[in-house]
């Protein structure tokens, strides 16, 4: 990586300052899907509430960065690892934004799921997952900061562990479906909002991607490990069952 | 990483133009550039860069033998030309220059007509017999050159009194009409303005179908927009040289990356 500073300073200084709102950015993104994650096992409303209210704020962020970054390739010709850093942080604030917009979707339906009865403690288990998340989006955007390839290749490889933990939650709710469907209203959204985190593990695995991009040159060659097999499965819980 | 522009016009990354083996330039007892190892394809635009003094234009310069007339000045090494040793004792230099044309920096127009500054190549090369071949040869390096147009009312008044980007242009209509097999050109844009800029980078673009173009040029920008492949120079050695998009978004070496993204270095 290059750590010297360049001959004319503002550029250094116009990437540093897109770069913090990536950060500032990540910090928001990972506050949201804890705060959406709690207000949904605590049925917090008004936490819920405000995880929405500041999904506007992530989204303003976005823009602002998209535009940061245009206006560095129109002004300074980056080149190298310049204008990697400058392609990724427009793939990274995409990936975020996404991320915020999946917190608030289940920011919105903890909001439902708080007038519906208890499905076992399945919000619990949402609530871990979220935290898997966020911990794999935090390590990606730190191995986005340290320019820390082989942190963004095990980012990649715990993404494995948020899909499990997806397949296990996505055979619970067909089970607590299956034993009373008074239960379908509540486990249908509970589902999305797993399927979203799942997501949010994707988004984190492609950071990490990036990551790797611009340290490299190159985008990692071998598949990305895939544990999702819900795609592919006829969802049975006793067949499904390891 | 592949350059959709040469799906324009195939070329031929084994058709190589000038090799260079262990090229070595010295000015009395400075070792100037140091084994210098190149492939310049045909029909390919290469750009030199790097800082001053790195020996981007020394090499140049050898590639035309225009070194010669530079007192002290020593080559050593092997520079072919179509696998011909350039600098063999048989070697005309002035024959060589016919093949192997040249651009300065600053457009220098010789103080005579347009027509005659163009005819001027053909003429002294023996490459026209009668007047219409040569009034031929004039149109079409005019033509070639972009200045046709702009020109041909007014053939007979002094190349001088053109615009720098004009003149410059006809400069290179001059080096063109001997029919060279390469064109090299020292930093040809830096005294024109953008505009005129875009026309010569533009025509270097055209004339790749038929020459090789080499131009040293301290835009890393015009580099990046005009060439195929880039050699940088640091040090009076040749550091990098790799096809012009990945030397721009991936080079390897990291004296390439500090000069290319403006680091100290």
């Amino acid at each position: 990586m290059m750590t010297e500073p360049h001959i004319f300073q503002a550029f250094d200084r116009d990437l540093e300052a897109v770069q913090a709102l990536i950060m500032k950015m990540g910090g928001m993104v990972e506050a949201a899907i804890l705060d959406a994650a709690q207000a949904l096992e605590t049925r917090d409303e008004e936490l819920a509430e405000q995880v929405r209210r500041n999904d506007a704020a992530i989204d303003a962020l976005e823009e602002r960065i998209q535009a940061e970054a245009a206006r560095l390739i129109a002004l300074r010709s980056p080149t190298a690892t310049d204008l990697r850093t400058v392609l990724t942080v427009i793939k990274i604030a995409a990936a975020l934004e996404r991320c915020g917009d999946y917190a608030k979707n289940l920011a919105k339906r903890s909001v439902v799921l708080g007038q519906l009865a208890q499905v076992g403690d399945s919000t619990g288990s949402i609530r871990r997952m979220a935290n898997a998340v966020e911990l794999l989006l935090k390590d990606a955007l730190d191995s986005y900061i340290h320019r820390d390839a082989q942190l963004a290749a095990d980012v990649r490889q715990r993404d494995r562990e948020v899909d499990q933990m997806y397949n296990a939650l996505f055979r619970e709710f067909l089970t607590h479906m299956m034993e009373d469907p008074r239960n379908i209203t509540a486990c249908m959204h509970l589902h999305f909002i797993a399927k979203n985190i799942e997501r949010m593990g994707d988004h984190a695995t492609s950071i990490a991607e990036q990551v790797i991009y611009l340290v490299t040159g190159n985008l990692p060659e071998e598949p990305r490990p895939k544990a999702d097999m819900t795609a592919s499965s006829i969802g049975m819980p006793a067949q499904g069952a390891d | 990483m592949d350059d959709i522009r040469y799906a324009d016009r195939i070329v031929s990354a084994d058709e190589v133009k000038i090799a260079a083996r262990k090229a070595q330039v010295y000015y009395g007892t400075n070792h100037a550039l140091r084994d210098v190892d190149v492939d310049i394809l045909g029909k390919t635009v290469t750009a030199f860069i790097g800082p001053s003094g790195c020996g981007k234009s020394t090499f140049l310069r050898c590639l035309n033998r225009m070194n010669d007339t530079i007192p002290g000045c020593r080559v050593e090494g092997k520079i072919t030309l179509d696998g011909q040793d350039i600098y063999d004792a048989r070697v005309d230099p002035v024959q060589l220059r016919a093949k192997v044309g040249m651009v300065f920096q600053k457009p220098n127009p010789f103080p005579k007509s347009i027509y005659d500054n163009v005819a001027y190549g053909p003429r002294i090369h023996g490459l026209a017999r009668s007047k219409a071949e040569i009034d031929e040869i004039v149109e079409s390096a005019l033509r070639r050159a972009a200045l046709w147009n702009e020109a041909k009312d007014r053939l007979s008044s002094p190349g001088t009194g053109l615009s720098g980007g004009q003149q410059q242009r006809l400069c290179i209509a001059r080096a063109i009409a001997t029919s060279p097999e390469v064109l090299l050109m020292d930093e040809p844009c830096s005294a024109l303005d953008p505009i005129a800029t875009a026309q010569i980078e533009e025509l270097i673009d055209e004339l790749r179908a038929q020459f090789s173009v080499v131009i040293v040029t301290h835009s890393m920008q015009q580099a990046a927009r005009v060439s195929q492949r880039t050699a940088f120079f640091h040090l009076g050695r040749l550091v990098e040289y790799g096809e012009t998009g990945q030397i721009f978004t991936n080079p390897r070496d990291p004296r390439t990356e500090s000069y290319i993204s403006g680091r100290i270095g």
